[in-house]
């Protein structure tokens, strides 16, 4: 026990110790915003760097031009409908100073359907714009022509968002109300965690146990102890650096939540820069959702969620990295690991994608099996345990996990034994086999 | 009843045999020399001897007990492919390798001082291993062996990477273990070090014992009868009595001799005493390396015959 403890503590020393573990600990966060940031700002930058397009409007009903407002992107010039006869003439005649030419038809009230013509492109953002705002401007002037007084008041009033609350029954009698949306982001959370943290780690532990067998390093301390001590030792070890590195960020996360938190107010003014469709994103619209959401999220019942996510978690991360420690110790450089780690990770790839379809459906034939075999269950049953899962499925899919992880812990020490003193001819997967007997 | 004892000791892997049945008594507070071509089976055996691998049949005992795991705290092992970690500090590392045999953190820090002193590596205790030229991580590794004090030290290739100042240094280290107790199991291809510093040895080939023993009854027992005479006179051939082989090169002074099969060595002096000025005479003993050739070579004409 006191040299397994040796052994993690070096382990984890030397990973945590590391000026590169540090460096790159504190610039993850940064680098993950930098990637969520970049799409917008192209987006912005787009948006900015754009000329101001000229629009033709040719309002046949002379009605509606009006509504289209010029704003810093497109510039729209409203054009009598009797003037021109052509639209094709009338974009020559510009001479390439025109973008697009909509036109308004005279029945449009009727069929509810305007054209846009352009030699160039034409954006989705200015369709959904001239959409958006035609619609509304139409179905008022319909409602205004019914001659009804207060009729807009009325149909306002009338207006309502369903929120479909789905209420589960517990076996006691007992309502409770479920929570959709707010299961899916935690379970979808969860399924992500254990993932990247299987996949991360486990190369990581890969690494070790390569760099421990080029170093040569590695007969010297298995005359010290046991192979197995020094696999166990590497696979804590390395856990725990991931779970610092975890705790770490979850420290940062708060921070900025805190400092975004107070800052939130002067970032709201900024907003009016964004392009229309994502204000309406944002905007009131959905607060009602956000709320629902947040009432959800607070109804999810926590505690056996995260114990069964420790569980899981644990178990996943056993059964993984000692695949890596024992595939690891089977090759002399890390260049030639990849024959041995692409069908892990092929099979951690499927349990991802298998998780993400079982977000439709959790509790379908696919969520269930995938989240008892023990190779997906780590993730798939991520996915399932916020929408609630029957205690037997748990029971089996935790018992086969930790079995498998166990036998797999097993089988990973025998290679692992003979795999770091094996040097020169590279080993198939059938020498692993026979190292296994 | 010796310090340590390997009996019949048999492994067998995929195909082949490393260990046919190797047995062996290594007294205690001796230096051993494990000798063999490579691929004879060595390291196989000292890895059993470590408790890497295990035997599939025979056994292993040391001071009369059969080995357990808890063995490994009294053996220090310097393999011949060996490394450090190469981003750990030197103290660090030393102090590792000898908690990792058992020692508590106090005296591991205290025996990596004494012995960083001793070769003059003080000053870089607190510097990465990395930072070391191959010769320092070399006196580092052989620290990391020896610091837990183990009455049983097994050295495959010590020398190998050392140069000549180094490699004295090393071995007036390996004497004073000795000589301070430690019993020293020593493998090596240096026949040169092995007649400098053993006092007994086995010779592996082919997975089987071919020879054993001490070092000088070995010699003894391979001697071809031949002796080297110094003389300012020609000896002529007297095939009665002796015939004269070609002079060794780089020893031209010395005709060497050798005697007849029935002839007693004083009675062949006497009579070349009689006949010629001699200033010196001396019987020549094969060297290790010749003893090793040849019964390697011998042996494997008899297992190919087989």
């Amino acid at each position: 026990m006191n040299k397994l403890r040796l052994i993690i503590a070096r382990e984890y020393m030397s990973i945590v110790g590391r000026k590169s573990f540090i460096i790159m600990t504190l610039l993850i966060p940064f680098l993950f915003v930098i990637i969520a940031a970049v799409p917008v700002g192209l987006a912005y930058i787009n948006d900015k760097g754009s000329d101001m397009q000229q629009i033709a409007v040719i309002d046949e009903t002379g009605r509606y031009a009006a509504a289209l407002h010029s704003d810093e992107m497109y510039s729209f010039v409203a054009i009598k409908g009797d003037t021109v006869t052509n639209a094709r003439e009338f974009y020559n005649k510009a001479n390439g100073s025109l973008s697009a030419v909509i036109i308004i038809p005279r029945d449009v009230d009727s069929t509810g359907v305007i054209n846009i013509y352009s030699e160039g492109t034409i954006t989705p953002a200015l369709v959904s714009s001239v959409r958006n705002v035609l619609t509304d401007t139409i179905q008022k002037a319909h409602l205004a022509e019914m001659g009804i007084p207060n009729l807009q008041q009325m149909v306002d009033d009338a207006h309502v968002d369903v929120d479909v609350r789905s209420v589960k029954w517990d076996e006691a009698g007992g309502e409770q109300e479920s929570s959709t949306n707010a299961a899916m982001g935690l379970g979808f959370m969860l399924s992500f965690i254990t993932y990247m943290f299987v996949l991360l780690y486990g190369a990581m532990i890969m690494n070790s146990v390569i760099e421990e067998k080029t170093n040569r390093i590695v007969e010297v301390v298995v005359s010290s102890c046991r192979p197995f001590q020094l696999m166990l030792g590497k696979i804590i070890g390395v856990g725990l650096v991931g779970l610092t590195q975890m705790a770490i960020w979850i420290v940062m996360l708060a921070i900025v939540g805190t400092v975004a938190g107070g800052a939130l107010g002067l970032t709201g003014a900024g907003a009016g820069s964004m392009s229309p469709d994502a204000m309406a994103a944002a905007s009131g619209a959905d607060a009602g959702m956000m709320e629902s959401i947040m009432r959800q999220a607070m109804s999810i019942n926590y505690v056996p969620i995260i114990l069964n996510f420790v569980l899981y978690f644990i178990g996943g991360y056993l059964l993984y990295s000692s695949l890596f420690a024992g595939l690891g110790s089977a090759v002399d450089q890390p260049s030639d690991s990849s024959q041995f780690t692409t069908p892990v990770i092929l099979i951690m790839l499927i349990a991802f994608y298998a998780g993400m379809a079982c977000m439709e459906n959790p509790s379908g034939p696919m969520a269930i099996w995938c989240s008892i075999i023990p190779f997906t269950s780590p993730v798939v049953m991520m996915i399932r345990l916020p929408f609630g899962v029957p205690t037997w499925q748990l029971i089996l899919s935790l018992v086969l996990l930790f079995g498998t992880a166990l036998a797999i812990t097993w089988l990973a020490a025998r290679i692992y034994r003979r795999g770091i003193l094996h040097y020169g001819k590279k080993a198939s997967f059938a020498d692993l086999f026979k190292w296994m007997k | 009843m010796a310090f340590l004892e390997i009996n019949n000791v048999v492994k067998r892997y995929e195909g082949h045999t490393a260990l046919a049945g190797v047995s062996m008594e290594v007294p205690e507070g001796c230096i051993y020399g494990l000798l063999g071509p490579n691929g004879a089976g060595k390291s196989t055996l000292i890895r059993i001897i470590n408790r890497i691998l295990a035997a599939d049949e025979g056994t292993v005992t040391l001071n009369g007990k059969k080995m357990t795991d808890d063995d490994i705290a009294h053996i220090g092992y310097l393999p011949e492919e060996r490394g450090l970690y190469k981003k750990m500090k030197v103290g660090d590392h030393i102090v590792y390798l000898g908690r990792l045999k058992g020692m508590t953190k106090a005296d591991a820090v205290a025996s990596m001082h004494w012995w960083l002193d001793r070769f003059d590596l003080k000053q870089w205790e607190n510097k990465k291993v990395e930072a070391l030229s191959k010769g320092m991580q070399q006196k580092v590794q052989f620290i990391g062996t020896v610091i837990h004090r183990p009455p049983l030290l097994i050295f495959d290739e010590p020398f190998s990477g050392f140069d000549p100042v180094n490699a004295d240094q090393l071995k007036v280290e390996i004497l004073a273990l000795r000589d301070q107790g430690s019993t020293i199991l020593f493998s090596t291809h240096n026949m040169s070090s092995v007649e400098e510093v053993c006092q007994q040895i086995t010779l592996l080939n082919q997975a089987h014992v071919v020879l054993n023993g001490r070092v000088d009854e070995v010699k003894q027992q391979h001697k071809k009868n031949i002796i080297a005479v110094q003389t300012p006179d020609t000896i002529e051939q007297n095939p009665a009595l002796f015939t004269i082989l070609p002079p060794e090169p780089g020893k031209k002074q010395d005709t060497l001799i050798k005697l007849a099969s029935s002839v007693q060595m004083r009675d062949a002096i006497a009579w070349l005493n009689e006949h010629y000025l001699l200033t010196g005479v001396t019987e020549v003993l094969p060297s290790m390396h010749e003893i090793f050739v040849e019964t390697v070579k011998s042996t494997k004409t008899a297992v190919n015959n087989e």
